[in-house]
């Protein structure tokens, strides 16, 4: 029985790997640092920010990969990367009509056209989306509409140009470009992504959407998200991405940053469904992502929501400086590997303030003959008391090939600090099963629910809209293959 | 610069002493060289390597160490370590077996006892040194591997059941700063039981002594062994305690490691099941106050089906001290149908102290069942009022409720005079 299951997993396809038809303007291949000052001359970037570009790029030279991952790839070469690819446009888009037919159909097949967002537009649930390709924003939905709210909500290359003094102030502060490999990495070569700032008092009265895809070949993605919640705002973020099928293993080194201040509270969600590879492990992206948030002020909260599906190798830990007092830092993770995918993913819950309070909620599934790994860190340091951590952390196994990790750092240094961390690795319960079966719910579609109800604490986490599509995709990932 | 300059220095120091002992040293000479290389290979971990994150080696190592052992001490010195009702002691001083100081008159059937460098011709010991604590993981395996020049070789035949508790008692004393390696080699063979204590003191120690000790333990088929270690060396004692157990089928293991006292205790408890129905148990218990650096490894390492273990282990962390947890359960492809639990709780007292723990799942089987917790906290601000609702004070409810958080740990130890004289200790220590 399980065996057939995941034979029939194995066998499914990914359904996202078509290549979009355009023309697209590319870089050489390569990385030194006339490549960075094309990148920024293309992007017409002021002078401080090729310089940030440059300081970046010669502090990446001087560091080595790290291998501290349970996961094992080959070394990607980073001359072999094409930094730079445009889908080709020529002028200013006004509105969605002018935009490539082809770019639209790849959207539709993504399952968020536009067409159906422009539909929509008179109900009241309604996603501004950024729509980032290869490496560059091609269209930012419901701009006006956010503006009149007094919302920034635009590419980042947009925001570079028109403002520059929220970059200045808030690009590198959660993230410094000396932070990683991949960050600084990312620092140097970055060629665009989303800005949004939500002014004081203001409630963001729709969902923000990024959807990120590669599409050419021999390209390697290096885009940077940067939110900020003023005092008093709140915002729901979600992020989506998917990539064509190639033989080759591309790169994909994002950063995201997010400040709260008081009173703010961010959302974050994320359906990361990159390319996982076929199913002996051939191709597939590998997504390095340093993501971040920091609660700089009093009562504001960021929340990190994950549904990882895709991704040859995946290594990310989206974490929550908690610095104001009060404040709070969430993250939710449903993460799937099948085949030969690796996922070594988690959080960093760092509580600097008093009375912070942290909740992870993990949920690993492995299929097989994939590896996929929890690795957090809770530090309660000295002077912030009464932070509260609570940590589950649960695998599931399926199949004899597969393995699940769970590595968990704890740290405590005040004395009035509360942490539980519990974790579990099993299949799926027999009497579970049994339980289900005799009740005349016939084996798989038992499966598909006990697997449904371990996820749900993550699930319903999502936003609505998103919701949806998560779902798709964990059916997707999983159909079959449990068992 | 100048810490590579110092790093070299403790390394030479010990490259040294080694080209000195090496005529004197027992056993398989090209083995002590292939194992100093290895450790001239891995060098003093410092904390960037990941198994030493949270102590700091080279700081410890600072200064000259002498490797002179001997220290000649009277029986009178050394009768409060010998607390064991009905023991069989045996005593080590820096690591070298004292005759005269121990119980080596007459052993009972099927226990034969001795120096390990008087062992190191015997069959037992050929077939089993150094199969187990591989000296590529650890640098102090293989600096205890090439230097080793004292410790114990106990074996225990086939079917024997030993009935009075084996006391391995190491006493630290020393003037100068003094560096020991010191190796243990326990052979339990099929269905043979045996309870072994090992204690680490100080005696007449007004110096740094730094010890890093070895016991590799064998538990053949069907054999029961209860092994309790008690660390309670003074501030001068810097302890590296690892313990390498390899079980066959049907064994059972029960390893206590109570840590009281010590500059500095490193346990590294590494227990191999390699055979099907094993059954092993862990607990720990480590209070720490001072200055105290308290370091717990533990890996368990499910390489067979249809195996149990279970580890417990509990902290209690005063002033700057800190304690660390690390613990690994590792199930191979193989292992299906293991039941893996893993516990670790403590109580910070202080704004000082720091408790850093990382328990760890590595799974590479489906079917089985694995869990591990940790929690850190404070005293139950709700149980410290239910007892001083009922007219206790204070200070004597939270005594008591730190015995009772203990005493889960304690329970566990069979020996019943064992047990008293660690509650005794606990009792003396909450004062």
């Amino acid at each position: 029985m399980a065996n057939e299951l995941l034979a029939e997993q194995i066998s499914k396809e990914y359904e996202y790997g078509f290549v979009t038809d355009i023309e697209s303007e590319n870089a050489p291949k390569g990385l030194n640092e006339d490549i960075i000052r094309f990148i920024s001359k293309k992007k017409n970037e002021p002078q401080w920010m090729l310089d940030y570009r440059l300081k970046a790029y010669r502090y990446w030279l001087t560091l080595e990969e790290p291998h501290w991952a349970h996961v094992t790839y080959p070394k990607p070469d980073f001359q072999n990367i094409i930094y730079y690819s445009v889908p080709k446009q020529k002028k200013q888009l006004n509105s969605l009509d002018e935009v490539d037919p082809e770019l639209l159909k790849t959207y539709e097949k993504l399952g968020i056209s536009m067409e159906e967002q422009k539909r929509l537009s008179g109900v009241e649930s309604r996603i501004a989306v950024d729509f980032v390709m290869d490496s560059v924003s091609v269209k930012t939905t419901f701009k006006e509409t956010l503006a009149e709210k007094g919302i920034i909500f635009c590419s980042f290359g947009e925001a570079v140009q028109e403002h520059p003094e929220l970059i200045k102030k808030y690009m590198g502060s959660v993230v410094p470009y000396a932070d990683n490999f991949y960050a600084a990495l990312n620092s140097a070569v970055f060629t665009d992504g989303s800005f949004c700032y939500i002014p004081k008092g203001v409630r963001c009265p729709m969902e923000l959407s990024t959807y990120f895809r590669i599409n050419s070949a021999g390209t390697g993605q290096f885009e940077r998200t940067l939110i900020v919640a003023d005092e008093d705002s709140y915002v729901s973020y979600l992020e989506g991405c998917t990539a064509p099928m190639r033989d080759e293993n591309q790169l994909h080194a994002a950063v995201v940053e997010i400040v709260a201040h008081k009173n703010g509270e961010v959302k974050y969600s994320t359906v990361q469904n990159w390319y996982p590879g076929d199913k002996n492990g051939k191709g597939g992206i590998f997504n390095f992502v340093t993501k971040r948030g920091i609660c700089l002020e009093d009562n504001s909260k960021i929340s990190w929501t994950q549904v990882e599906t895709g991704s040859a190798v995946t290594w990310k830990y989206p974490s929550v400086i908690l610095k104001g007092d009060n404040s709070v830092g969430e993250f939710y993770s449903v993460a799937v590997t099948n085949n030969y995918q690796q996922a070594d993913t988690g959080t960093k819950m760092m509580h600097l303030g008093k009375n912070t309070r942290s909740t992870i909620i993990s949920k690993g599934i492995s299929a097989g003959f994939s590896n996929n790994s929890y690795r957090g860190l809770v530090r309660i340091s000295k002077g912030a008391t009464n932070a509260r951590n609570f940590s589950q952390c649960d695998s599931l196994l399926m199949g004899d090939k597969c393995g699940a990790h769970t590595y968990p750092y704890i740290e405590i240094k005040d004395k009035s600090g509360i942490v539980e961390h519990e974790a579990t690795t099993s299949k799926i319960g027999e009497d579970q099963l049994f339980y289900c079966k005799s009740r005349g719910i016939d084996n798989e579609k038992a499966i598909g629910l006990i697997v449904n109800g371990y996820c749900k604490e993550v699930l319903n986490k999502l936003p609505m809209e998103f919701a949806v599509e998560a779902q798709k995709l964990l059916a997707v990932s999983l159909e079959g293959s449990v068992g | 610069m100048e810490t590579a300059i110092k790093k070299n220095t403790i390394t030479d120091k010990l490259l040294a002493e080694f080209e000195a002992s090496k005529p004197a040293l027992f056993g398989d000479l090209s083995l002590r060289e292939e194992a100093m290389r290895s450790f001239l290979k891995q060098g003093i971990p410092n904390r960037k390597s990941e198994e030493y994150k949270y102590v700091n080696i080279d700081a410890m190592l600072k200064g000259e160490f002498s490797f002179f052992t001997y220290r000649p001490l009277m029986v009178k010195q050394i009768s409060n370590t010998r607390f064991l009702k009905g023991a069989i002691n045996i005593v080590l001083v820096n690591g070298r077996c004292e005759e005269k100081l121990s119980d080596m008159t007459s052993f009972p059937k099927g226990l034969e006892i001795g120096y390990i460098a008087d062992a190191s011709f015997n069959e037992v010991f050929q077939k089993h040194f150094s199969k187990y604590a591989d000296i590529n993981t650890d640098a102090f395996i293989a600096l205890n591997t090439a230097l080793a020049n004292g410790g114990a070789f106990i074996h225990v035949a086939k079917g024997a059941v030993i009935e009075s508790p084996i006391h391995l008692i190491n006493i630290s004393s020393a003037e100068e700063s003094t560096f020991v390696n010191s190796r243990n080699l326990i052979v339990v063979e099929e269905n043979a039981q045996v309870k072994l204590i090992e204690s680490f003191e100080s005696v007449d120690c007004t110096a740094k002594t730094f010890t890093n000790s070895i016991t590799e333990m064998v538990v053949e088929a069907g054999a029961i062994v209860d092994y309790t270690k008690i660390e309670n060396e003074n501030e001068q004692g810097y302890l590296i305690n690892t313990t390498q157990v390899y079980q066959k089928e049907k064994s059972v293991v029960t390893a206590n490691t109570i840590t009281l006292s010590g500059s500095f205790v490193r346990n590294n408890l590494n227990v191999a099941l390699d055979g099907e129905h094993i059954e092993t148990h862990l607990n720990g218990l480590y209070l720490t106050n001072e200055n105290q650096v308290v370091d717990n490894h533990t890996l368990v390492d499910h390489r067979k089906p249809n195996c149990n273990s279970n580890e417990l282990y509990k902290g209690i962390i005063e002033d700057k001290s800190s304690a660390t947890f690390n613990g690994k359960i590792f199930v191979r492809i193989d292992a299906q149908k293991t039941n893996a639990f893993q516990s670790n709780k403590n109580i910070l007292l202080s704004d000082e102290g720091t408790i850093n723990t990382k328990p760890q799942l590595e799974i590479y089987a489906d079917d089985v069942k694995c869990s591990h917790g940790t929690s850190t906290g404070k005293l139950d601000a709700d149980k410290i009022f239910y007892l001083r609702a009922r007219g206790l004070s204070e200070i004597s409810a939270k005594k008591l409720l730190m015995h009772a958080f203990a005493s889960e740990v304690v329970d566990a130890i069979k020996i019943e005079s064992l047990r008293e004289y660690i509650e005794e200790k606990i009792s003396k220590r909450f004062e």
